[in-house]
């Protein structure tokens, strides 16, 4: 059977991060906003698996999505603590209630 | 390649080089450390948790400092003559230290550039942790997280200043911002600290991702991740094909640069990626205001300048006319910045957002000399300027950044530093609570006049750093108007939002020393520790200005930056 190719790989990354952005950009959920985040890096992610099984890029992309995997843990961790200290004083997450700095 | 293969690479190779210049940081991951087990042992009723921040910090910065001077004198010509022992003390080495180069098989570069910053990061982390034991902004409760947050950051941050790989530039962000977004929101019970904390995470991450996937089409396309080979890959993978924008390779490839781009761009909040700055420095402590509104936009400058120059490097014919069309965006990118921060300060009534404001405007002030450095390395052969002119040209760019960062961290950390400490004896923010503070007797005085100082220089008043720092960008970018004259309209532009940022500097200004201290208030007494901490971080914006150690430091950042235009 036939391989896939690079350019699978490429659309099914350019897909994920185009999802991602679009949740970041419409969600008024804070964790749906979180989870846009992760389909936006994870996207990124694909990409340079991709280019490294096809590419020159070689064992670089293989690390770098490695790093990434952790780096989006740790940032989920911080930013979901950061939702629940927004439920804890203001009884919601919805981002779009966050306005009360302006000016 | 086998396991022991990789272990001996790793022995043998550059390791024993690359942890001698990279003992700072790994001196703060100590003091890290050492914070986290002090919780475990329950220590941390015993010892303050910020004297070992402290302590952690002031060898981290000795170690740097001994590194810059190690490398500047080669080591030979010390006139301390405690200099040598201290060089054997952390075993600086010719070799080492003393020879700039990449570390870590190419993932991180050590030069006079990295040293500069990581120079001004360490000092900067120093004055920020005495400041906070004096605010006492972390109880001794909360003490080792927030120290471990704010050390963690700056290990990011120095990270991020040596980046020679697009995996480290991604690293290197994320490690400053991540501890930055909880910092933000430390003040566990207030509504606008929790507001301010899930605005300022929800834009970072967000940007973050863009970012890490312009990286991925940057690294995919030319096949490398490496700093050194971007340039000439992109020259050899366009060559024959020409620019232009049916040539799927140069779309790509600018659309990374574009996502790159503005991950860097929210971190130095500039329009249109600005909008999370006002909020975030108005919900947090005003001693994380600073720290953020200096250390991580010095950090994000150098990442810039190097990305660039290292996208840009090898011009040549059709390449050099789309680098100029991205010097001239940034340009333009600057003047709305500027022309913005400078707008909305003016309706401020808090004093937190007004500097908020201010320092996007400062961003932009420091855009222009960025902008202009690529115009010049990039179309200055097409406009008769000789090889010597353009090297020239260039490094005073870089050099006028760099004094202009300096300048900076002194001016805006007396700014915030000011206004944390005024707000722990009349607990309010507001212009209008500001009024007649002057007329305080003792310490207050002292930090009004303080404040004075800052905000003159912060405007760019003569005597003061600030004027100088502007002088330098300003004349640098002037400079490359011959080759476009979007430089000179830059330059007007500057010089006008200058002139308008008299009027709200003047404000806070106007009620501290102007307007009648109002009937009924208690007399305010500060300790006079807190006199000195003030005119200490104050003095330098004086210095800077006016006396010899201003040729120093310009001669200094020009050297530094002569280092980037071989």
């Amino acid at each position: 059977m036939e391989g896939v190719g690079i350019n699978g790989y490429l659309a099914v990354g350019a897909v994920l991060f185009v999802c991602g952005v679009i949740c970041m950009a419409t969600k008024r959920n804070g964790i749906g906003v979180l989870m846009g985040v992760e389909l936006v890096l994870n996207g990124a992610n694909v990409n340079f698996v991709a280019f490294s099984k096809f590419g020159p890029l070689g064992l670089d992309g293989q690390i770098a999505s490695l790093f990434v995997i952790v780096l989006a843990a740790a940032e989920a961790a911080v930013a979901l603590a950061i939702v629940l200290n927004f439920y804890n004083n203001h009884l919601t997450i919805d981002v779009d209630r966050a306005n009360e700095l302006q000016g | 390649m086998s396991v022991s293969e990789i272990l001996n690479g790793l022995i043998y190779g550059d390791l024993t080089r690359s942890i001698e210049v990279f003992c700072p940081e790994v001196l703060l991951c100590v003091t890290v450390i050492v914070l986290l087990l002090l919780r475990l042992f329950s220590l941390d009723h015993k010892i303050p948790p910020y004297v070992i921040a402290l302590g952690g910090s002031v060898v981290a910065f000795v170690a740097v400092l001994l590194q810059f001077v190690f490398f500047t004198t080669g080591g030979a010509e010390t006139n301390l003559g405690a200099g040598e022992t201290l060089f054997s003390l952390f075993q600086l080495t010719e070799a080492g230290v003393g020879s700039p180069g990449e570390l870590f098989t190419g993932l991180l570069m050590h030069d006079a550039f990295t040293l500069f910053f990581r120079l001004g990061l360490t000092f900067f982390l120093v004055l920020v942790v005495a400041l906070t034991v004096l605010t006492g902004i972390p109880d001794n409760e909360d003490g080792p997280d927030f120290y471990t947050l704010l050390i963690g950051s700056t290990i990011g941050m120095m990270v991020a200043t040596s980046a020679n790989h697009l995996l480290m530039l991604f690293l290197g962000v994320e490690m400053m911002s991540v501890p930055s977004y909880v910092m933000v929101g430390f003040l566990k019970g207030r509504r606008s600290s929790s507001e301010a904390a899930l605005k300022y995470v929800v834009y970072g991450a967000g940007t973050a991702g863009i970012m890490l996937y312009g990286l991925s089409l940057i690294a995919g396309l030319l096949g490398t991740a490496e700093f050194a080979e971007l340039g000439p890959r992109l020259a050899y993978l366009i060559d024959g094909d020409g620019v232009t924008l049916s040539n799927p390779n140069i779309v790509v490839t600018l659309l990374g640069v574009m996502m790159v781009l503005v991950g860097l761009a929210f971190k130095l909040s500039l329009v249109p990626f600005h909008f999370w700055c006002p909020d975030a420095f108005e919900g947090a402590p005003a001693e994380i205001g600073g720290f953020l509104s200096v250390a991580s936009k010095a950090a994000a400058f150098a990442l810039l300048v190097r990305f660039l120059l290292a996208m840009t490097a090898s011009g040549g014919g059709e390449l050099e006319s789309l680098n100029l069309y991205l010097g001239l965006a940034l340009g333009v990118m600057a003047a709305v910045t500027m022309t913005f921060g400078n707008l909305a300060a003016y309706g401020q009534t808090n004093v937190k957002r007004l500097l908020a404001y201010s320092t996007i405007a400062h961003a932009g002030y420091m855009l222009m000399a960025v902008s202009a450095m690529l115009v010049i390395t990039n179309a200055a052969e097409s406009s008769g300027w000789s090889a010597a002119q353009v090297q020239d040209g260039a490094a005073r760019c870089v050099e006028g950044l760099m004094y202009y960062l300096a300048v900076y961290l002194f001016m805006n950390l007396a700014a915030f530093a000011i206004v944390a400490l005024i707000r722990n004896e009349t607990f309010s923010e507001e212009i209008e609570d500001y009024n007649g503070l002057a007329h305080h007797s003792g310490t207050m005085t002292v930090l009004c006049v303080c404040m004075g100082v800052a905000m003159f220089s912060l405007l760019g008043m003569p005597p003061f750093g600030g004027f100088f720092a502007k002088l330098l960008i300003f004349a640098s970018v002037w400079n490359a108007g011959s080759i476009h004259w979007l430089m000179w309209a830059l330059v007007v532009i500057a010089g006008l939002n200058t002139i308008f940022s008299l009027f709200y500097y003047l404000r806070v200004l106007k009620a501290m020393f102007i307007a009648p201290r109002p009937e009924g208030v208690r007399s305010i007494n500060m300790s006079g520790l807190v006199g000195a901490y003030v005119v200490v971080i104050t003095l330098p914006i004086l210095l800077m200005g006016a006396s010899p150690l201003q040729n120093n430091l310009s001669a200094t950042a020009r050297y530094v930056a002569s280092v980037l235009f071989p």
